[in-house]
């Protein structure tokens, strides 16, 4: 309960926040049985007007509602895997940076920053092109524009832990050098690599929506931001089909930042 | 050399390996994508035979291994060859050009908006760490912050385009309108409301919060404390000193944030179908013009380049500590 | 006796239920220069700086502190000049030293930048910073960390003031470069007749430069008087334990480095 205590109001609101998303995604099946694609009802009904549709229906007569929590689960999937693949190889190559120094840090610290100077959407549409556009290569192309921070903020850390007791000790107890880097000096730099993770999942969401805003996101797969794009083309008649799923997006990039925040209030996150 | 020049010429031969590994890696994506320039080149030129292309290959430096092909490709980026967009049947380079200036307008008002406008409010809120007005300033901010922006975008549409009618829908200019000077100025100039606001509000949210979390560092400095024993006023500790110092690293920020931004410009233009460079890279995907992308990733990393650049001239004529060091 | 420029009555000083200075009292005449002394943690630094009217927020206070020449109170910076113990800390590291030092002249009197800023060449002339004049447009960063002292010196006397509280002002510098801050500051309150409170644990230091000599432990008063009173016949143990361990082992060798003024041998 400490640690539940030591989140602030800001981060308990965020994790209870998250946790209802969480339970929305897991539990989509039973709150909206039957294929969130299928045609359901008739066309353009407006929220809160039938009991049966409550967010209403989209262009097509399909139900937003049943849309709407089955793109949380790809929100929430992509964004968590995407973000967990980019500090995963950030913690790493931070690590390998930090610890080998000289020529190989300037070569890996070379490639952090050319992959920070590519806008992170550019490469993620750059890697979407060439892999085309499925759940899988959605988390790859977002973690590639998004690991540069946590290689800074590792490489940083190790810089001040090499030169620590436990790492002499480890050297003198005869550890090669990566054997040191990996399972002495990672697990301790994590911590303030994982304090990005907050940041790392809302930038993977956005992205998300945003790819999948241009037609760029899995096509056999509902998102929020394909509900987006699908509300724009009657946004005059039916402006609710754009805004409903972006309240959506607010709320939950809103929460992981809310948690974010907690996490980060006292001191840094350790693992 | 008088340092500013030598801090110039630094930075840009720092920026020459990063530059490299761009290079590298949009090779490798050309590399990736099916088909080669003299495909892409055939495919809309029109019917050539076996010789021809084998010719052109040939001249193209084509027929190599692919070392020479990356020597060949570097050359010719060199000599301003960008290649052969299939999508638009023009050089690369002549598309980007045209599609430039409008984007490096957007994300300059926009920059320049949320800068201001963002820091200002941060400095309000600053002012008296945990009063009030700061709570409500930051939780505006962290609510701003989750905000889309193409979705953003989508709602002003609604609101201010199609309910109340005071604001185009979208485009740059309004077309075929035969307008001259101030009068197109104008014109163009309420087309860029929305798609500014748009881009604008995530960093003016951004740049809030960290002026604010900034100046609430600051105010725990010692010096505050001399200030005040000197009996300076509040407003004048606020404005002159806190926010003063406080600043630095927000500028900083400005220079990293400007590949976000590109980023962002891509949606926001495609929302407001402004024909800029941020549009230009998702044609360039959905129309599988291979080319044309790695031109727009070049030119939006050699933007960046720049623009980090501009902003650490502007930190070292801010801060007085850079310039003695250097 | 004339009356007291300073009386504090009864002052006491808690932060959130542990209380650092308990039922404080003490009187100082114009002119005269009194010596807080005690360990880190006695109250010397939170009586200080509840005199200078700088306590934080969160402390709370009771007992009354007074300027019977000026009813109305003294103005932070125009009537009490104070200097800290971090020569660069209490400097904005992003400001020229003369536009800070103008800053402050024209926060307490009406006069032109131009005017404020002669002024504030003349105060770096006081305080032996060479080159006055062309030093203005100079950054804290490029002063050594004796002369950024000497700065926040010309600080505190920008506005005038008939008060100096001085906290540990020459504890964070090395040896030598303690003499010549604490030289300077002597002359300066001399020339202008100021009264100067200062806080310092070197009881070697009280000894040479204060009047009056009041001795803190666990936030009380053990002893105050005359400076001669205080270290000749100490009445408390804690006293006399503060005096038996600094004065034996320093003062022979400061007492020598004190003999050579360190300002004197400046070359013209």
């Amino acid at each position: 309960m400490t640690a539940w205590r030591q989140l602030g109001w800001e981060g308990r609101i965020g994790l209870v926040l998250l946790a209802v998303l969480i339970l929305m995604a897991l539990l989509a099946p039973w709150i909206v049985p039957g294929d969130p694609l299928a045609i359901v009802g008739e066309p353009l009904t407006p929220p809160f007007t039938t009991e049966l549709h409550i967010l209403g229906t989209d262009r097509l007569g399909r139900d937003v509602l049943s849309e709407l929590l089955y793109g949380t689960r790809i929100t929430l999937l992509v964004a968590f895997f995407s973000a967990a693949a980019a500090l995963v190889v950030g913690s790493i190559v931070g690590t390998l940076a930090g610890f080998l120094g000289g020529f190989a840090d300037a070569v890996l610290m070379r490639i952090t920053e050319a992959f920070q100077t590519v806008p992170g959407f550019l490469l993620a549409l750059a890697a979407i092109s060439v892999t085309g556009p499925s759940v899988p290569t959605l988390i790859f192309a977002i973690s590639l524009g998004n690991w540069t921070q946590a290689a800074r903020v590792t490489r940083a850390e190790v810089l001040s832990l090499r030169e620590r007791d436990f790492v002499a000790a480890a050297r003198t107890l005869g550890m090669r050098p990566l054997e040191i880097a990996f399972r002495e000096i990672l697990p301790n730099a994590f911590g303030p690599a994982a304090s990005l993770a907050a940041i790392s999942v809302a930038a993977a969401i956005l992205i998300e929506a945003a790819l999948s805003f241009l037609g760029f996101g899995d096509p056999n797969r509902v998102t929020w931001g394909s509900m987006i794009a699908e509300g724009r083309t009657v946004l005059r008649a039916a402006p609710y089909l754009s805004i409903v799923p972006g309240l959506a997006l607010v709320i939950t990039v809103l929460s992981v930042h809310l948690v974010g925040r907690g996490l980060s209030r006292n001191g840094r996150l350790r693992p | 050399m008088p340092p500013l020049a030598s801090f110039f010429v630094k930075r840009l031969l720092g920026a020459i390996p990063v530059l490299g590994v761009v290079l590298v890696g949009s090779f490798l994506l050309l590399e990736a994508a099916s088909g080669d320039a003299v495909d892409s080149y055939v495919a809309r030129t029109g019917g050539m035979d076996a010789d021809q292309l084998a010719q052109l290959r040939q001249a193209w430096g084509l027929d190599q291994g692919p070392l020479q092909r990356f020597v060949a490709y570097i050359s010719a980026l060199a000599h301003g060859d960008f290649g052969w967009s299939t999508a638009f049947q023009r050089p690369v380079l002549s598309v980007i050009w045209e599609r430039l200036p409008v984007t490096l307008l957007l994300m300059g008002i926009a920059t320049a908006l949320a800068f201001f406008l963002g820091s200002l409010l941060g400095v309000i809120a600053g002012a008296r760490p945990g009063s009030l007005r700061d709570r409500f300033l930051s939780i505006g901010s962290l609510a701003l912050y989750a905000v889309p922006g193409f979705w953003l975008g989508l709602v002003l549409i609604v609101v201010f385009a199609v309910n109340l009618r005071w604001l185009p829908v979208g485009g740059i200019e309004t077309i075929a309108s035969g307008k001259t000077g101030l009068a197109r100025l104008g014109d163009i100039a309420t087309h860029l409301v929305l798609p500014v606001a748009s881009l604008a509000v995530v960093y003016l949210a951004l740049y809030l919060r960290l002026m604010r979390d900034r100046m609430s560092e600051i105010w725990r400095d010692p010096f505050v404390l001399g200030l005040k024993a000197r009996g300076l006023s509040h407003g004048r500790i606020v404005w002159r000193h806190v926010a003063r110092n406080a600043v630095l690293p927000v500028v900083t920020m400005l220079g990293l944030q400007a590949a976000v931004m590109l980023g962002g410009s891509v949606v926001v233009e495609s929302v407001f179908a402004i024909p800029g460079f941020g549009r230009l890279a998702a044609e360039a995907v959905s129309r599988r013009d291979t080319p044309l992308l790695l031109g727009v990733i070049l030119c939006s990393a050699i933007t960046v380049i720049i623009a980090n650049l501009l902003v650490d001239l502007a930190y070292g004529k801010l801060d007085p500590r850079v310039r003695t060091i250097r | 006796m004339s009356q007291p420029f300073l009386r504090v009555d009864g002052l006491s000083v808690s932060y959130g239920g542990t209380l650092a200075l308990k039922n404080v009292s003490l009187e100082l005449v114009r002119g005269e220069r009194l010596a807080l002394i005690g360990e880190s943690g006695s109250g010397k630094s939170t009586l200080a700086m509840a005199i200078a009217g700088l306590l934080p927020r969160q402390a709370r206070q009771s007992g009354t502190i007074a300027f019977p020449s000026a009813p109305s109170g003294l103005r932070l910076g125009k009537d009490i000049g104070v200097v800290f113990q971090d020569p660069g800390g209490s400097l904005d590291p992003v400001m020229k030293i003369g536009d800070q030092i103008a800053e402050v002249i024209r926060a307490h009197e009406d006069t032109s930048w131009i005017a404020a800023r002669v002024r504030a060449a003349n105060l770096l002339d006081r305080v032996h910073i060479p080159k006055a004049l062309s030093r203005l447009n100079s950054y804290p960063h490029e002063f050594s960390g004796g002369q950024r002292q000497r700065i926040a010196l010309a600080l505190a006397l920008a506005g005038n003031p008939s008060l100096i509280i001085a906290d540990e002002l020459t504890s964070a510098l090395d040896t030598v470069v303690q003499r010549h801050i604490v030289n300077l500051l002597d002359e300066l309150v001399r020339e202008d007749g100021l009264s100067l409170l200062f806080v310092t644990h070197d009881i070697a230091l009280a000894s040479e430069r204060a009047d009056q000599i009041a001795v803190l432990y666990r936030g009380e008063f053990v002893e105050a008087g005359p400076a001669a009173e205080v270290l000749g016949k100490p009445q408390h143990p804690y006293t006399k334990a503060l005096i038996g361990t600094h004065l034996s082992l320093d003062t022979p060798r400061r007492k020598r480095l004190a003999e050579i003024n360190p300002d004197s041998l400046n070359l013209p």
